[in-house]
């Protein structure tokens, strides 16, 4: 199919509408980078989301606000969301709520309850997962047309399954950071270069290491390497570690801890020449808030 | 962030308080969209409480991502709405392998934004204009695209239209809507 006739389907793919093989012909002219079926896509997108909000007319929810307060951070309405305010409660609710709506994560979840850490350690995955998910609208287009063939379907969820068992196989590191008392974590969401990435950082001052552990990430071009980096409020971004993923995008690689007495702002991943540099210069694939 | 200040912040400056910790913040978009995120999960769902609970977790996914939303690719309100319908379609799909129905109902109560709401009055309106000018053929089959998980061929199936008419009618609407919308800005 060319362009103009691909172009003539935009509002059915905007609606996640389209099937077989324009549904493939599609995605594979959208994923070439043709800026002006990217545009009309918005255009017709946003016109969707316009209609819907019209149709339900703005206006609040206490309930709603009722469901989400519980899982906001305890404190000032204005707090910031510490590194602190982050471990095993909120990490406990979402395993709770994603377990009640993925049986097969509750399948992986009920696996290894019999230890506590397995608990943790899965909620956070699932949660990656579920964050890759919905932070690429490409991908999310991709699973829904996908997600209507069942076959198919149930291929994704196995192959998630998968990866979520090998993380936890080789997750023993990490799994130390998490269970220090003085555990934080750092959940690193998906930027533009590799939008099925997800990354997560433990700092453990008490133990004095900090782990980083990744998914999804590409093979970097030969020459190049991934290097983490802290980004503070006086010192900007300052090397944390250098790494390499395994063939499958996984890495578990051990940082130097954040700039002591520095107020941290992110944590981010760039892709750099081999051997790393002191300043980050190429693409960042991931970030994140503490 | 106050809602009394005399120009409401844009969306775009809510979710940058959002991504700098902002609960107050978190708690305006609520009032902007809570209930139109609750209400087409209603639509997809059929259910109020399962609606609130997706809701809830599509604030709660802007709380955690707000520092990476991107305004060149959708506005606030695309985003929100491209993430519950999202969800709701999954928690749909979910529900179909499990008979797993909750009965919760409620009404909000709770004090709307409203300098907010009578700044939208107005685009309301005109996109309520635009949904008017369609014709009921065409509204009908864009509807039962947006809030159902069919794909194009199922639709057909479902109103039993062929499915050349069913991707020219939804086709044809959306052209007509986004014209429609042209020069509202967002």
């Amino acid at each position: 199919m060319d362009h103009d006739q691909l172009k003539d389907l935009l509002p059915l793919e905007a609606l996640g509408t389209l099937d077989g093989e324009e549904a493939r012909a599609m995605a594979a002219h959208l994923a070439e980078g043709c800026d002006e079926c990217e545009a009309e896509l918005r255009a017709f997108r946003e016109a969707l989301a316009a209609m819907a909000i019209s149709a339900a007319g703005a206006g609040p929810s206490d309930q709603i606000w009722r469901r989400l307060e519980s899982r906001l951070p305890a404190g000032a309405g204005a707090a910031s969301p510490s590194m602190q305010d982050r471990p095993a409660e909120r990490t406990r609710d979402r395993a709770a709520r994603i377990g009640v709506s993925r049986t097969w994560r509750v399948a992986a979840v009920a696996a290894a309850a019999a230890a506590i850490v397995l608990f943790v350690m899965t909620g956070n995955y699932a949660n990656q997962i579920s964050a890759i998910r919905a932070d690429d609208s490409a991908r999310i287009a991709a699973l829904g047309r996908q997600a209507r063939e069942l076959a198919a379907e149930l291929d994704d969820r196995n192959r998630d399954l998968a990866v979520l068992r090998g993380q936890i196989a080789v997750s023993g590191q990490l799994t130390q950071a998490v269970l220090a008392p003085d555990a934080r974590m750092i959940r690193l969401a998906p930027l533009a270069p590799a939008p099925s990435a997800a990354g997560l950082v433990a700092v453990t001052p008490s133990q004095n290491h900090a782990v980083l552990q990744v998914a999804g990430l590409p093979t970097p071009p030969p020459g190049k390497e991934y290097e983490l980096w802290w980004i503070g409020a006086k010192s900007g971004p300052v090397k944390a570690a250098l790494f390499a993923p395994t063939a499958q995008g996984d890495a578990t690689v051990a940082s130097t801890l954040p700039p002591a007495g520095e107020q941290l702002l992110a944590s981010a991943i760039t892709l750099e020449p081999a051997g790393g540099v002191d300043k980050p210069t190429g693409a960042m694939y991931l970030k994140g808030a503490p | 962030m106050q809602k009394t200040s005399a120009i409401p912040p844009s969306d775009e400056a809510v979710v940058r308080a959002i991504a700098g910790g902002d609960q107050e913040s978190l708690r305006l978009l609520n009032s902007r969209y809570g209930n139109a995120l609750a209400a087409v999960a209603e639509r997809v769902l059929g259910d109020r409480a399962d609606a609130e609970e997706v809701a809830a977790d599509v604030l709660w996914q802007a709380w955690r991502q707000a520092a990476v939303f991107d305004r060149s690719r959708g506005s606030v309100g695309a985003w929100l709405m491209m993430l519950v319908r999202s969800r709701a379609i999954d928690r749909l799909r979910a529900r179909a392998a499990r008979a797993n129905l909750r009965d919760d109902p409620a009404v909000s109560t709770d004090a709307p934004d409203a300098t907010f709401d009578i700044n939208n009055a107005q685009r309301r309106h005109v996109v309520q204009a635009a949904i008017a000018a369609l014709q009921d053929s065409e509204r009908a089959v864009l509807e039962l695209a947006y809030y159902s998980d069919l794909s194009q061929s199922a639709i057909a199936e479902r109103t039993g239209l062929p499915l050349g008419t069913v991707k020219s009618r939804i086709r044809s609407a959306l052209i007509k809507l986004r014209e429609g919308l042209k020069g509202l800005g967002d």
